[in-house]
């Protein structure tokens, strides 16, 4: 479970990016986090992750203080969400297999488990023919879905997607949606910031707008 | 089982520890294939740095060597108007070497002396044809141990011996070990101060080398904090790819300085007007040898670990 009790984050000392937000996300949720460029999205994010720490309120995951942490407590947390970066953050010496192995690395699982678990998720994503290329010989669409297989690998509790879809056609689209629907269904709490209404309306999920740093509305996404 | 947990944590996984450890050791090797040219940079820069080490050290050894050589002629005489009979002299030698800093006694008769000064009027013998051996003095001839070869150390063994009666004339050249004790002293204490510089400046040069390695490379620290690593997950990599890159640039250094002083001890006599092999010039011992690759490990961690501490510290 995500708990933002009244939070504000100010950067540098008078950029304000978010104001007074209080947000609940229960366990095995699927929410949309929408609104124009600079309305505080990634801010949002970042905090669930710990990149950011608020200035004022609470960020509570999983009953843990994110403000409250401990350094050893920090990576375990790190280790339970998946994150998709708005600029992806593939590492450019490595190959897209490897990429994606980090998360599992990162687990201490071994060697024989990892390989067969991303090429799993890379066949997934539709990527399978791609895994010995490195991140720069492919599209920034391809990229993206790397950046995916790369936060869903290891099963996390809980996913944050920050414009998973930014680059894709239609077709991939639909396919990025139904890997989240389908994490989803298999338990994994999921946040995803993203513009694309369309792509919103036909999730029929909860959206969350957000309009510079504050809660503007909520759409159930029930019809 | 307690210790080993609180390092590696729930990373330690499935895999289990001797897993992680290939882990890190495949990964460290793939590093340096992956950004195989700014390893290459370092390792060529630690290489250039740890040649200017062993070629001073080369030159601080032959200089020491050739010190130790001259000092070698350190000698103390005492000198006879007559022959001493064997009774009288292993009597004084007796007494002599139970001076302290004394090495060994010898005697000189002047039949011998003489035969010493004929030998080096090479050429010109004729000159002493009809000269009686009364002529020239017996003499001891007493070698100090190295410790006492300095110009103090000598004076005050005289001055001991001096006090044995029954002592003939003593002379020994206080100019030339004067002059022999400064050089020596000098080039120590220049040694020492060059040596501690070049060190430093090469601890310098290494650590900021790997600096900029562990630099160009920030955003894979970055993710992997993000993703959830530990610290130690995150160092040890770097870690041994820091000591590679020390060991090999060491390594390599040794190599190279053992190339070119083979190829000058074997063929610079053709050019010089000396032969380098009969000069009696040295490599450096080995384990000078040993502490230059150590040294280059330790810079290679230090560097890293020094490195790492500026970008791996996120709360
Ligand atoms: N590191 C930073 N330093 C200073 N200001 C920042 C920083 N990151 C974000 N901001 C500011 O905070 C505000 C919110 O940024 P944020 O990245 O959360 O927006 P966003 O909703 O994700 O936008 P986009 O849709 O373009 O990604 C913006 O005004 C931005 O300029
Ligand atoms: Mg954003």
């Amino acid at each position: 479970m995500i708990q933002l009790h009244n939070v504000s984050v100010t950067y540098q000392q008078d950029v304000c990016a978010l104001h007074g937000i209080s947000l609940m996300v229960p366990k095995g949720d699927f929410v949309f986090l929408t609104g124009a460029s600079g309305a505080g999205k990634s801010t949002l994010l970042k905090l669930i992750y710990a990149e950011i720490i608020p200035n004022r309120g609470q960020v509570i995951i999983d009953s843990q203080n994110i403000s409250r942490l401990t350094r050893s407590e920090l990576p375990p947390l790190r280790r339970s969400i998946g994150i998709v970066f708005q600029d992806f953050r593939l590492l450019p010496n490595r190959t897209v297999m490897e990429n994606v192995a980090i998360t599992l690395e990162v687990l201490g699982l071994g060697r024989k488990e990892i390989v067969e678990r991303v090429t799993r998720i890379l066949t997934q994503v539709g990527l399978e023919q791609r895994m010995q290329a490195t991140p720069c010989r492919l599209s920034g669409g391809e990229q993206q879905r790397v950046a995916l297989a790369r936060a869903l690998v290891n099963e996390p509790k809980i996913l944050l997607a920050d414009e998973p879809t930014g680059n894709l056609d239609d077709e991939n689209k639909a396919r990025v949606l139904a890997i989240l629907k389908e994490a989803n269904c298999r338990g994994t709490t999921i946040l995803v910031a993203s513009h694309d209404r369309r792509l919103i309306a036909s999730s029929h999920k909860r959206a969350v707008v957000l309009e510079r740093g504050e809660i503007r509305e909520v759409h159930d996404g029930a019809r | 089982m307690g210790r080993a947990k609180f390092l590696f944590g729930p990373v330690a996984g499935r895999g289990g520890i001797v897993g992680l450890i290939g882990y890190f050791f495949r990964r460290s090797f793939l590093n340096v294939r992956q950004n195989l040219l700014i390893n290459a940079l370092a390792v060529v820069t630690i290489t250039l740095s740890f040649l200017i080490v062993s070629l001073f050290l080369l030159l601080y050894v032959n200089l020491e060597g050739a010190g130790e050589l001259w000092s070698e002629k350190v000698q103390v005489t005492v000198y006879y108007d007559r022959e001493l009979n064997g009774n009288e002299f292993s009597a004084l030698k007796n007494v002599i070497m139970t001076l302290e800093g004394t090495g060994t006694v010898g005697y000189v008769s002047q039949d011998a002396a003489l035969k010493r000064f004929r030998a080096r009027l090479k050429g010109q013998e004729a000159l002493l044809d009809g000269v009686p051996p009364e002529v020239l003095p017996a003499s001891l001839e007493i070698r100090l141990k190295p410790a006492y070869r300095t110009s103090e150390a000598v004076e005050a063994y005289v001055s001991r011996l001096k006090k044995i009666p029954a002592i003939g004339e003593v002379q020994y050249g206080e100019e030339w070990v004067r002059r022999l004790t400064l050089f020596m002293n000098f080039m120590r204490f220049a040694g020492a101060l060059l040596g501690g510089f070049i060190a430093l400046a090469v601890l310098f040069i290494i650590s900021n080398t790997i600096k900029i390695t562990i630099y160009s490379r920030r955003e894979e620290v970055e993710l992997l904090e993000l993703v959830g690593a530990t610290r130690f997950f995150i160092k040890m990599p770097f870690l041994i790819e820091g000591m590679l890159q020390g060991f090999l640039g060491a390594l390599l250094a040794l190599v190279i300085l053992a190339a070119v002083s083979w190829a000058f001890f074997n063929h610079a006599g053709t050019f010089l007007l000396f032969n380098p092999q009969e000069a009696g010039l040295l490599f450096i011992p080995m384990e000078y040898c040993a502490a230059i690759i150590a040294a280059g490990i330790l810079a290679g961690f230090i560097g890293s670990l020094t490195s790492l501490h500026r970008f791996v510290n996120q709360s």
